[in-house]
């Protein structure tokens, strides 16, 4: 049986326009977006219409996931373990701030028990992190 | 006379294929890698040692209900906006009150964020969430 011989020839040149859409696009991902590390868990905040437009911080985030699981600087950590490292985290620097990123279905106790911890680990007032709901 | 090079369309010696293969990895990484959320923030300030309201008579206490009902110093209050204006009121009464907000236990922070930053629209500078009971 013989088969149809394959094409030979060579793609024609029009790969130089695709390179530059590419090129733009990974610039615009460079530059619009922001690298995030991900988080230990999996945590969805509140919308809201309100509240200061705020940067994420490198640190001092503390993470409460809907079913009351706790974490900081990375690493889930037990309630009193928390307290512990919010402590000297806090106790290193007098102007930190803490900040709280919470679930939206985190249950008022559940918040309530980590703010009176927070509070004894000496935190006064802290960011509650919300993402502006679409409209 | 004669001109070389312009008509002969010699393909270059470097391959372009590796290239594009390494931009459209970048590529991918960075639309995997980046994210385009905006976040707000809201300043609350933890709850009282004892969770009175001890050291702060004047305060406006919101407590919100199991099923989400509002009740401003005692008395209902229909929904967050008739809060808000409420609120409003008390403080231009009296400026500068620290606001308390009391959930009840089972309540969702979305519920509570509703409520929090409609009575921070309202002008309430300092505000803390506390206990509900």
């Amino acid at each position: 049986m013989r088969l149809p011989e394959a094409p030979r020839r060579e793609p024609a040149e029009n790969i130089i326009p695709l390179i530059n859409i590419v090129f733009l696009l990974l610039i615009f991902f460079m530059l619009a977006g922001a690298l995030t590390r991900p988080d230990v868990l999996d945590v969805r905040p509140p919308e809201t219409q309100a509240g200061d437009p705020a940067e994420l911080p490198d640190e001092g985030v503390i993470l409460l996931a809907a079913d009351g699981r706790l974490a900081f600087a990375g690493r889930e950590l037990e309630p009193r373990a928390l307290e512990r490292e919010v402590a000297d985290w806090l106790a290193d620097g007098p102007e930190r701030r803490l900040t709280l990123k919470a679930d939206a279905d985190v249950a008022a106790d559940r918040l309530l028990d980590l703010l009176d911890l927070l509070r004894d680990a000496g935190a006064d007032h802290l960011m509650m992190l919300t993402n502006p709901s679409e409209r | 006379m004669h001109i070389e090079g312009s008509s002969r369309r010699r393909r270059s010696l470097v391959s372009l294929t590796p290239l594009i293969d390494v931009v459209f990895i970048l590529l991918v990484f960075f639309m995997l890698a980046t994210s385009f959320l905006d976040w707000r923030s809201i300043v609350v300030d933890v709850p009282a040692d004892g969770g009175g309201e001890a050291g702060e008579p004047t305060a406006i206490v919101v407590r919100i209900g199991a099923d989400g009902a509002l009740e401003l110093d005692g008395a209902f209050v229909r929904d967050t906006a008739a809060l808000e204006q409420a609120v409003r009121a008390e403080l231009a009464r009296e400026p500068g009150r620290l606001l308390i907000v009391r959930p009840d236990d089972s309540v969702r922070l979305q519920r509570i964020t509703q409520v929090v930053e409609r009575v921070q629209a309202a002008g309430a500078m300092r505000m803390r969430l506390d206990r509900g009971d």
